[in-house]
This record gives C-alpha cells, structure tokens and sequence, in this order.
C-alpha cells in the first residue's frame, strides 16, 4: 500500500471547486477538505505547466531546476530554441530522491518526464509527448506493452494529438466541444486504470503521483460555462448540455479522486495540488508588436502577415521568430506566448561586440517601465502587473537560459507574439487562463483536519512529500516544510530529516529506451539530449 | 541520391519500424518515406523522435534543421527517411572532427 498519494489537478482553482462542492457535484473532494488542511499554492513565474510542476516536482524555482517554458533556449545567446525534456530538470525530483531511499513510486502523466528518468518504479509521462511515441516514454522496459493488456489503454487519448490539443488553446467550433469534453474525462478513467493495475501488480509502491490534465484543459475552453461568475444566466439548450458535460466531468473526477484514496489503503497522505490556478480573460497584448513600436524590434521585410487580424494564441508560430525576425536591427523579442517573457539580444549581426552590462541595465529597465504603461482598452487599467528581471526572479544555476523581462499580466491576459496594428485586442467572449494562486490541499495521519493555512509556495510540496515518505528533504531546497499544516507535537514525535543538496545535475540519468538501436556506442547515450526545434 | 550510411539508416529504420506497429502502419518503411506525408506523423512527431535520435547520437543541430524545414514552401514540409540519415551522418561527423 501507498504511504503518500500525490494527485496534480493541473490549473485547478478553489473558485472552481468550492462551487462544484457546495453544489454536490464533488462530495469527495469535499469530505477531504474537512478532514485535512488546504490553503492558496502560489505558482511560480511564470504560472505555466512545465516550469510549476517542475518546481512541485523539485522544490525549487525555475532558476533553480532549469525550465521555464515548453520550449529551452539553446543556449544563453542562440535565437533557437528545443523541446523542454527531462533532460533540462537540472535537479533531483520527488521521484529520484524518493527512489535514492529504496523507495517505489509512480509517476504518471507528469511533464518534463520524457525521456523517463530512471526512476525506482513506474513513469508513463505527460507534456508534449505524442502519442505515437508514448511507448519510447514508458520506464521500465516492458511496460508499454503490459499496458497495453489493459482494455482502457489508448495512447490516443493518454497522450497528446496535437490536432486536438491546440482546441483548448485556440478554440474549436460549438459542435465539438461535447467531445473534447467526454475525451478528458475517458482520459482521466484511464490514467486511473493504468494506476489501479500496476498498485495490483506491485504492492511495493510507496509513492503514486498521477496528474489530471482536464481541468486545464476545460477551463481554458470552456471557461464560461465552468465559472459560476460567468456562466450564461439563461443558457440555450447547447450551453446547458455544456454546462452538464462539465459538471459530469468534475464528478467523474470526484469519484476518481475517491477511488484512489481507497486505492491506497487505510492512512495514507493524500496531497492535492495544482500547478497554477485559473480565471477568466479577455485582452490578447501583442507584446512583439508593442516591441516594434517603441524600436526594439524590427520585422523581415518577407515575414508572413496573414495572421494580422487573429486573436488566436496557436502553437504553430512559436518558434517563426528566427525567420520572421530582422535580426540586425532587434535587441528584444517574445519567442513564445507562452513563456511571457522577452529575451534580449547581446550581440546582434554585424555589431563588432557584446552589449556591455550597462547598456543591458538601461534596456531592460527601459522596457519594465515602458510595459507598465500599457492599459487594457477594456478596463482603462494597467495592462502588465508586474515586470520580473532574470537577475532577481530566475536567480540559480541555469538564469542565463531565462527571459530576461517577464510579464505578469492583470486578469489572465493573453500574450501573443504575432504581429499586428493593435497592441491589445480584446476577445467576445471570455475564455480561460492561468493565475498564479493554485490550490494545495491534504489529509493524512499527520495532519491538522479542518483548517485553511495561508498561502503556501509550490515548492513547499515536495518537502512534505519527502517527510510523508520518511525521506530527508536536501537543504538547497528552496521550498520548506508547511509546518502549519502538521498536527501539533507531530514534527517533535518525528522531526524531518535534512541532508545536503547534491550538485546541479548535469545530465541526469534518463532510463534506456524501450526501443533501442542495436548499435553498441553507449558512451554516446551519456551526451546531453536535448529536445528538438518546432516545425510547423 | 547520395550514399547513406548504413549504420544510422538501419537504427533509424529499426526504431520507425518498432514505433509504427503502434501507428497501426501496415506499409514498407524505405529510405523514400517521408514521415508526414507518408507515416501521417506531425511536426511535434519528428520534434520527439529527434529527441530520442540524439539519445544515440549525441547533440545534433535539430532545431536549426527543423526551423529551415519549416520555412519551405508547405509542399515541401516534410522529412524522408533518407534525409534524416543524412542529416544524422552528416552533423555527426562534423560533431566528431570539431571534439
């Protein structure tokens, strides 16, 4: 039996969930939430899928871990940029840390999980992985294929079909909305499936992590149909068939949730968290437009301009920069909306010499003071919250790979990197986004029952992971121990373990491919592997 | 066309032909394939099969090749099986003669 379940519900939002609780659509979430502690997890910057469950995963900021976005610069001064992979989470993981101690775990739908590290235990990973190739993904050797035993197996639906997941970001027609809806909640059942036959097959486990991805997902389709603030007050038929099919997912959800719990035997921590929250949005900022207006950026004379009057964030773009880009006459640009962040050019073509350290000051200071003066057309507010700079927010061994200004945008706002006349458009109708407070919740032996702490960092979860599971905590952890959470006199009966942090880890190791190639260079496996660029 | 090297063609034919048993690809995979027109793969298909290629091969200049892939004309998006060897043997050597 499990000691510690760790269930990630990726983008979830108490906004979302104490309604769904009240309502009676997810009783079992609720029985958890009396029983245990839960508080506000804040996310970190930016609030986006790889770099928070990263910092879940590590206990440690982006600076920190090395991932910041889908996507990995190069290097520190390439215009190129890779799939992030497990091979950029430049640090230890609940699941090696765990495994270091002798410990089993399950690792099932996690990002940056590919290729699997060469965990004690189970991964079948999550991300951007498709799912032609989620076979290469499955540690140890064989599963995939014992998996596939299982009626409910479909990497279809496991993985990723780019077809389909570029509709929860860009939008899909009315009609297909009830299926992109049931496809989420098939997925869920069958992670749940995949989670109940390995526990059946192995008893040893000690740790289960499994993600769920479809609050995510809905939320940021379906947005106005799953936030009681902005759903329709007289839906028409398909907005209430909507509206239910949502509902139907967070009580499957609810019941999956349940189902694990019972999974893991009497007694078990049971920790709920999501990488970041969610909220509505409506305002799209086209930050390389506003970098061209005020000079700092300069278009290819042959760049595309068919996307001009889109308000689409799409994947299809993310990496054009290099070509649509007249790299003489740019010293910043976005490369990816996702990342919500600007890089600046050191050296540009033809210039005789890097940007000295003062010239790079002024620019950067330039440009936080200048997005701080954007105002949403909607709202006549500031735009842009707050500006990071690499220096101070991405501090750590892998800064230099970092934005170096990130932007904090006011309501969920969207950023796009296509060009356009408009700095800010702002959409009919509000769709969904990611805010930075997430939820944290737990339950167990050890923990008080009832109680809201105040907010608590994403890195403080893997601390209480570790110690839920007997396993010291490395003390270059940023993250620490939610000791408010702990039932008083608890952490004197069995104090946390502490033991120094290991070395940034280089190349972490990743488990052999389920598919090997028959050659015998293996000294060739230990070079760094790095993920690969983005063609449309 | 350009003699490939035998070694990388057989890894890469031996890792397409393992993975597309779970395409549900029933056809011959030859050098001519191509991997979207002909495999149905997607662009993030070849990103993570680049991935695992350089898992043998060490670091190879994927997301510049990538990147020029995408700037032909659209019929011309796509990667043969020829080509990625090519572009393997080639990067790899030039990788060896610079260590």
């Amino acid at each position: 039996m499990p000691k510690t379940l760790l269930i990630g519900l990726d983008g979830a939002t108490f906004t979302v969930l104490d309604p769904l609780v009240e309502r009676g659509v997810m009783p079992f979430l609720g029985s958890l939430l009396d029983r245990g502690v839960r508080a506000p997890l804040r996310s970190v910057v930016p609030p986006l899928t790889p770099p928070a469950w990263t910092s879940l995963m590590t206990g440690k900021r982006p600076g920190e871990h090395g991932v910041f976005d889908f996507f990995q610069k190069e290097s520190p001064d390439s215009e190129y940029f890779q799939f992030a992979s497990s091979r950029d989470v430049g640090t230890s993981t609940i699941w090696s840390l765990a495994g270091e101690q002798g410990k089993r775990v399950i690792s099932l739908n996690f990002p940056l999980m590919f290729p699997p590290p060469a965990v004690n235990g189970y991964v079948v990973p999550g991300g951007w992985v498709p799912w032609r190739q989620l076979r290469l993904g499955c540690h140890p050797a064989g599963l995939f294929d014992r998996l596939k035993a299982l009626p409910s197996f479909e990497p279809r639906e496991l993985a990723l079909d780019m077809k389909l997941e570029a509709k929860a970001i860009e939008g899909c027609d009315a009609e297909e909305y009830a299926d992109w809806i049931r496809l989420h909640t098939r997925r869920e059942e069958r992670w749940f499936d995949i989670v109940r036959h390995l526990l059946d097959e192995d008893d040893s486990v000690d740790l289960v992590g499994v993600m769920f991805d479809g609050p995510d997902k809905l939320q940021h389709l379906c947005w106005r149909f799953i936030d009681p603030e902005t759903r329709p007050a007289a839906p028409n038929e398909w907005e209430r068939e909507i509206i239910a099919l949502c509902d139907d997912y967070f009580r499957r959800l609810d019941e999956i949730i349940a189902a694990l719990v019972e999974l893991a035997g009497p007694d078990p921590t049971v920790v709920l968290a999501s990488d970041h929250g969610f909220g509505p949005s409506w305002d799209v900022f086209y930050v390389n437009a506003w970098l061209e207006q005020h000079g700092y950026l300069a278009w290819a004379d042959d760049g595309e301009r068919e996307a001009l009057e889109s308000t689409q964030v799409g994947f299809s773009r993310m990496t054009r920069h290099v070509f649509e880009l007249d790299w003489r006459r740019t010293v910043a640009y976005a490369a990816t909306p996702s990342s919500q962040g600007i890089h600046i050019v050191r050296q540009r073509d033809g210039d005789d010499a890097p940007m000295s350290d003062e010239a790079y000051e002024r620019l950067v200071t330039e440009i936080a003071a200048g997005l701080l003066e954007v105002r949403s057309p909607r709202t006549g507010r500031a735009l842009v919250n707050e500006v990071h700079l690499r220096a101070t927010t991405f501090a750590g061994p892998y800064e230099q790979l970092a934005p170096d200004v990130s932007l904090a945008l006011a309501d969920g706002a969207a950023l796009s990197i296509l060009r356009s006349d408009t700095l800010v458009k702002t959409r009919a109708e509000a769709n969904g986004n990611h805010r930075p407070e997430g939820i944290f919740a737990a339950a167990g032996p050890a923990l008080r029952s009832g109680e809201t702490l105040p907010e608590i960092s994403i890195v403080d979860v893997a601390p209480l992971l570790l110690y839920s599971l007997d396993v010291p905590v490395p003390l270059d952890m940023s993250g620490r121990l939610p000791e408010a959470a702990f039932r008083p006199g608890e952490l004197e009966r069995r104090p946390p373990q502490y033991v120094a942090g290991a070395l940034p880890e280089e190349q972490p190791a990743v488990a052999e491919p389920e598919v090997v190639f028959d050659s015998d260079d293996e000294a060739l496996i230990l070079n760094r592997l790095r993920a690969l660029g983005y063609v449309e | 066309m350009t003699q490939l090297d035998p070694q990388v063609l057989d890894d890469v034919l031996k890792l397409i032909d393992e993975l597309s048993g779970d395409w549900e690809f029933e056809g011959e995979i030859t050098p001519e394939t191509r991997f979207l027109g002909d495999l149905g793969l997607e662009s993030l298909d070849l990103v993570v099969l680049g991935t695992m290629i350089q898992h043998r091969y060490g670091q190879l200049p994927f997301a510049e090749y990538y990147a020029e892939v995408g700037q032909r004309p659209v019929a011309e998006r796509d990667v043969s099986v020829a080509d990625l060897v090519s572009f393997i043997a080639r990067n790899r050597t030039l990788s060896e003669e610079r260590a």
